[in-house]
């Protein structure tokens, strides 16, 4: 066992659970989103993002890939909602919200290659 | 085929430092947002609790506050809860942008990775170049003016050279065309591919450093990395010379004292070649039409080294009587004249100075070399004078003491070696104008008169063309459509081509056949490969003309070519309207 490896795989399995997380519930539905859940989402994709910093080998290329397209997207997705809140004035309205959680939808799809990924190079290193 | 250098490993150095200082300052950052969104309000003067803040408001105090910029409390006053929170987020933070920074000067303060980065930079500005080029391992005397000599050519050139201080010169140098340096060990093989032997536009390496292991090294592995590099190097050492001859490819090996004592060898067999071989070298001092003629009768050679024993075989070789003085006994036997001891004017005394005709000063000592002569003039005011100058920065000296010819190792070397590089042909040239045949001596004196006339006070360039399709595309063109195209006609001027352009064409090699000084009349074949010397604006006026086959159209029928799509249709109803009438 590597501890390494553990946080590696730690953060990207975190990073997508939260994610998941996030999304889940009716779209267009503000009660079920957490704001503070957006950021941790976040957080930790930030997280796995610089963890994946500087592997040279192919498949860490792909990971790292998966990891700033997530990124992007959660990013725009908190820079809408800002802007809905504080500098529009309309408030997170359910057309506000429901497009903020479509594009963590898009950021959750990002993790689950991530996740699929590490899985099937861990298995292929079993072997 | 040998992997290219990896690019991206200073990408990686970069990403891989970095990784813990952006992980602790996302970590801080993160945490003392969410701890500033959670923590309650100030009250406000109605008696209720303000909102507590949102993420983006905590976001932007962070954002001051841990670059020390302070803003101020937003967007109502703090609560004290809020203000304790705030002292550790500052602190904490502050905290972990020095490490962070700190990190960062450390990755560019650490050796390997300055290294790392210029190594990245400089295989990336070598791979920038598109032209033909060549590497120069050894950035001395000799490399620096050999750079020159290339750059008034506009030839890239690659330097690596052992002392940093050369390539710190070298980058303060002012050139014309890309001339990247890097201080590193030429013989390493990373570094000659990071300098592009592989590539296909890399045509030859020049091994001169000082070092005759490191010389023998950095050719066997350009060898090896690449079959078809041409490969210049200097020796001292007959096996090393060996050596390289079985190479394979195309080798040479440059001796400055053997190109001496060949360029003397010619000018004793003809005064003009002398003056020729210095103004084609654009020399400033040069001036060609001089005829220097070193005097038969008795000569005599203070130091018999490297130098000496050439010009002591040369000057034996035309029937001239020599005594060597040189402090080395060694050698006693191979000469029967030979006087032990320096060359002060007791030996010279003892050597008949004033009975002789001329002087060779050809240790490997400035001092000495400017003292023997000093001594011999005084003896006999009216000696014909060689000197060896081993250092550039004596010039001025030398220059002073007006001796007929000043053989500089240094200078001779990088000179060859740009003959070499830049107009390979010249060799079978000298070797036709120098053959001893009837009416040579007065040919050699055409084509002096010739230059003299064409041009004359202007720097002169020696330029090769290969004429193919990169190269000279309306020739080509012209030729695929069976046409002729005679030399004569490429030598008019394209503004007026009755006058001629300022270009001496000098040979033309034709496949197997090498022709010297070619006929007006001669008929030019695809591959053919010409050199030529001419002025600067000569040689741009032929490039213009084999290139474009508008000038080429008006330099070999006198007529314009329409070049609009408008010019051309009247230019056949024009054609055709006169063939009607004729049929009429």
């Amino acid at each position: 066992m590597n501890l390494e490896k553990v946080i590696f795989g730690f953060f990207i399995v975190l990073a997508l659970t939260l994610n998941f997380s996030f999304f889940l519930g009716e779209i267009g539905n503000l009660k079920h989103h957490n704001v503070f859940e957006l950021f941790m989402v976040i957080v930790v994709n930030l997280i796995a993002t610089i963890l994946k910093l500087g592997d040279r080998s192919q498949i860490g290329a792909v990971l790292l890939a998966t990891s700033l397209v997530a990124d992007l997207q959660l990013i725009m997705a908190a820079t809408y909602w800002t802007f809905a809140e504080h500098i529009t004035g309309t408030g997170v309205t359910s057309e506000v919200i429901a497009g903020i959680v479509s594009l963590s939808g898009g950021a959750l799809l990002a993790n689950i290659i991530s996740a699929v990924i590490l899985v099937s190079e861990t298995l292929m290193s079993r072997l | 085929m040998p992997r290219p250098v990896d690019l991206t490993r200073v990408t990686f150095i970069i990403m891989r430092e970095m990784r813990r200082p952006i992980m602790a300052l996302l970590v801080v950052y993160s945490f003392s947002i969410l701890g500033m969104t959670l923590i309650p309000g100030s009250i406000n003067e109605h008696g209720v609790e303000n909102e507590k803040m949102s993420i983006f408001h905590a976001f932007y105090f962070m954002t001051y506050t841990a670059t020390t910029t302070g803003f101020g409390e937003i967007p109502y006053a703090f609560s004290d809860a809020q203000r304790f929170w705030a002292i550790i987020c500052l602190y904490t933070s502050v905290v972990i942008w020095v490490y962070a920074i700190g990190a960062i000067v450390r990755l560019l303060q650490n050796p390997f990775f300055v290294r790392a980065l210029e190594e990245w930079k400089f295989s990336r500005s070598v791979n920038r170049i598109a032209s033909d080029y060549f590497i120069l391992c050894g950035f001395g005397d000799t490399g620096s003016v050999l750079a020159r000599g290339l750059n008034e050519y506009r030839t890239p050139c690659v330097i690596i050279d052992e002392n940093e201080e050369r390539i710190k010169a070298l980058h303060l140098r002012n050139y014309n065309v890309p001339m990247p340096g890097l201080y590193a060990d030429a013989s390493v093989p990373k570094h000659l591919l990071e300098a592009g032997v592989t590539r296909s536009n890399c045509k030859a390496i020049i091994a001169i450093t000082n070092n005759e292991e490191v010389n023998l090294k950095i050719s066997t592995t350009a060898r090896v990395l690449n079959p078809n590099i041409e490969i210049i190097t200097m020796s001292k050492l007959e096996d090393v010379e060996d050596t390289l001859a079985n190479l394979g490819g195309e080798v040479h090996v440059v001796d400055p004292f053997k190109t001496f004592a060949q360029v003397l060898a010619a000018t004793m067999h003809n005064a003009g070649f002398y003056a020729l071989n210095r103004w084609l070298i654009q020399n400033k001092k040069g001036t060609i039409g001089s005829y220097i003629k070193p005097p038969l009768g008795k000569w005599v050679i203070c130091g018999y080294g490297r130098m000496g024993s050439e010009v002591a075989r040369v000057l034996t070789k035309y029937g001239v009587d020599t005594t060597i003085i040189d402090p080395d006994a060694r050698h006693v036997n191979e000469h029967e004249n030979y006087i032990v001891g320096r060359p002060t004017s007791k030996t010279l005394d003892e050597a008949k100075i004033n009975e002789a005709v001329g002087i060779v000063a050809s240790t490997s000592d400035d001092g000495h070399n400017l003292g023997i002569l000093l001594n011999a003039r005084h003896s006999n005011p009216n000696l014909f004078t060689i000197t060896r100058q081993n250092h550039h920065y004596n010039e001025v000296t030398f220059a002073a003491t007006k001796t007929n010819i000043i053989m500089q190792p240094t200078l001779v070397t990088a000179q060859k070696i740009l003959f070499l590089l830049i107009a390979p042909l010249l060799k079978s040239f000298f070797a036709y104008l120098l053959e001893n045949k009837v009416g040579r001596a007065r040919e050699m004196e055409r084509v002096i008169e010739t230059l003299k006339n064409t041009i004359g006070d202007k720097t002169p360039y020696l330029t090769s063309l290969h004429f193919t399709h990169e190269k000279s595309k309306a020739v080509i063109q012209w030729l695929n459509r069976g046409e002729t195209v005679f030399l004569g006609d490429l030598l008019r001027n394209p503004d007026n081509r009755n006058r001629a352009l300022e270009v001496v064409v000098f040979v033309i090699k034709s496949g197997d056949q090498t022709i010297v000084l070619p006929d007006h009349n001669y008929r030019i074949k695809e591959d053919d490969e010409v050199l030529f010397c001419s002025t600067k604006l000569g040689e741009h006026l032929f490039h213009a003309i084999v290139n474009n086959e508008y000038k080429l159209h008006y330099t070999q029928n006198g007529t314009f070519l329409p070049r609009s799509w408008a010019a051309k249709t009247l230019a056949n109803f024009m054609k055709k309207r006169a063939s009607k009438q004729k049929t009429n």
